[in-house]
């Protein structure tokens, strides 16, 4: 398995793919940056414990480094045909799936931390520290502090719902042939399914609309909507790790089961 | 050689897509030295056997032996095993060298060198940072052909593997079949629609039609049922074969069915043997000069001259 995830690497740090997208999200955080220098040049000015817990609303984005790591990970081996050179060398197909699915989810952890370090770097470069508290309040927090810890309870609440957004990204990369099929069908799963859910809940009502609400209230996207509220609630963080672990085995479930099955060409 | 030495074997093969039939109980055996030819038409179900073979396409009955092993989980055995079936598929962006490298670090083959080795085998060693997607299909072709021979196989697969190479590369890549399967034994089973250029190499042939082996014949054998003779029809072929051992003293013939005397010899000079037959009271019903190479004897064992 360690060959297997040190030859992805070897082929992801060579693909320009893996920089300009991370370039891409760079950038879209150095325009927020910009965004608050430009204001706190022309108004009051917004200080970095305000500013960097907007990332707790940026949730989607997280899903959408899934998508993104898993298809530059996959790199089109159907299209490309590349998974006969791996399937016919004699190399498992859990082996191929798991390890392709420990790279992409090692990938996006780097995205995660190139983001937040960009980001939070920047905020604390271009805007205002907050100024201490006063002396005989030593039990509250500085609002920077205050706010790193809304991010980081915001980070270890999203962790294993992205990596269920991550196993999903997989599964489908893994049984669907097309690229943008697979990307539709995630799409669906992670953004769309939450929303008809809702629409289908209310029409039905009475039971059957209870048990759709219920379960959109197990979807990854939705449990981390809740992560703003839910600062210091434990039970919320447990019940954040169940369901994206219970995702994860899901979808690895059932990704490693088509697989297995699946003719490669 | 005895059945122990076979590298790869099936028996009852079958593969069915649907309603249709790719593979309709195929027996095959591919011994250990073999440079195994397997001849068939377009869809005759050449690359569905290989497939099979390297795990990428589950058998829907019968049983496959590779290296003594059967079942389900062959991987072992495929890891002694190099594959190039149809086009060769690598990373378009990655050079020739960083797409064996990455394969190399995924299959833990120790040495960078083994990477360079290939690349000289091939002939693909300045190729510099040209990506894979600029490739020429000769190119191509090298580059499947290295990473199958990467980890020193013992059974090397190929599917029409010259296509696309220039007539230099194909004589080349003859040469470095030959120089594996003598010097290092390496067992090959190719495919290819270049029956002249299979002849020159194969040692033994499987001849598909519809999904079957129809005939497995070795090269030797193969060379005697092609070489020229004179087909002589006569009105008793017992006679006649006395005749032409009596006076022309030769006995390179064969007495067949429908008598029929196919003859070896004075084949530069037939006159000899029909008048030697008409002196005798052997009436000379027929007689013409035959002689089959590689695709005229599959024609005539498929029983027709669609294409091959």
């Amino acid at each position: 398995m360690f060959n297997y995830i040190r030859a992805e690497f070897y082929k992801l740090v060579r693909r320009k793919y893996t920089y300009i997208a991370l370039g891409f999200f760079l950038l879209l955080e150095g325009l927020l940056v910009a965004c608050y220098a430009f204001h706190n040049a022309h108004s009051n000015p917004t200080p970095f414990g305000g500013a960097i817990p907007i990332v707790v609303e940026m949730g989607a984005v997280g899903f959408c480094i899934c998508l993104l790591t898993a298809d530059i990970v996959f790199a089109g081996q159907y299209k490309n045909s590349t998974l006969k050179n791996e399937v016919s060398f004699g190399l498992s197909r859990t082996r191929i799936y798991l390890g392709k699915l420990i790279a992409q989810t090692l990938l996006s952890i780097l995205y995660l931390v190139a983001m937040m370090g960009f980001f939070l770097g920047a905020c604390a470069i271009v805007l205002p520290i907050d100024p201490p508290l006063a002396p005989d309040e030593p039990l509250y927090y500085t609002l920077a502090e205050n706010a790193l810890i809304i991010v980081g309870w915001f980070l270890a609440a999203g962790l294993p719902l992205w990596i269920a957004g991550q196993a999903a990204a997989c599964t489908c990369q893994f049984l669907i042939n097309g690229d943008m099929a697979a990307s539709f069908v995630y799409v669906g799963i992670v953004f769309v399914l939450e929303p008809i859910l809702q629409i289908a809940g209310a029409l039905t009502g009475g039971r059957v609309g209870d048990v759709l609400f219920k379960i959109c209230a197990y979807l990854p996207g939705p449990l981390l909507d809740s992560a703003k509220s839910t600062v210091g609630d434990w039970s919320y963080m447990g019940q954040t790790w169940i369901v994206g672990l219970f995702w994860l085995a899901v979808c690895t479930a059932v990704g490693l089961y088509g697989f297995n099955r699946k003719e490669i060409k | 050689m005895t059945e122990n030495t076979a590298v790869m074997a099936t028996y009852g093969l079958q593969k069915a897509y649907g309603s249709c039939q790719a593979l309709d109980g195929v027996n095959m055996l591919v011994r250990r030295g073999d440079i195994y030819g397997l001849v068939g038409r377009n869809g005759a179900g050449k690359t569905t056997i290989m497939r099979m073979i390297s795990g990428q396409s589950q058998p829907t009955g019968g049983e496959m032996e590779l290296f003594g092993a059967s079942g389900k989980n062959m991987r072992p055995q495929r890891q002694r095993t190099g594959t190039m079936i149809e086009i060769p598929s690598f990373s378009p962006f990655l050079t020739a060298r960083e797409n064996l490298e990455y394969y190399r670090l995924q299959r833990g083959i120790p040495g960078k060198g083994a990477v360079d080795e290939v690349l000289e085998l091939v002939d693909l060693t300045d190729t510099g940072k040209k990506k894979f997607k600029a490739f020429s299909l000769g190119m191509k072709q090298r580059l499947g052909l290295a990473l199958a021979l990467m980890n020193h196989p013992d059974f090397l697969i190929l599917d029409e593997p010259i296509n696309g190479l220039d007539p230099e590369g194909v004589a080349e890549f003859r040469q470095i079949l030959r120089r594996l399967n003598q010097e290092r034994q390496t067992t090959i089973l190719i495919s290819s629609h270049i029956l002249s250029e299979l002849s020159s190499i194969a040692t033994r042939y499987g001849f598909m039609e519809q999904g079957k082996i129809i005939e497995e014949i070795s090269a030797e054998a193969l060379h005697d049922k092609c070489r020229t003779c004179l087909r002589l029809e006569v009105d008793d072929a017992a006679r006649a074969a006395a005749v032409l051992q009596t006076q022309l003293g030769t006995d390179k013939f064969e007495v067949l069915p429908g008598n029929v005397v196919q003859l070896y010899d004075c084949l530069d000079d037939p006159k000899r043997a029909s008048y030697a037959l008409a002196q005798n009271g052997v009436a000379l019903l027929a007689m013409e000069q035959k002689g089959a190479d590689l695709e005229a004897y599959f024609l005539n064992l498929i029983g027709g001259g669609r294409n091959v």
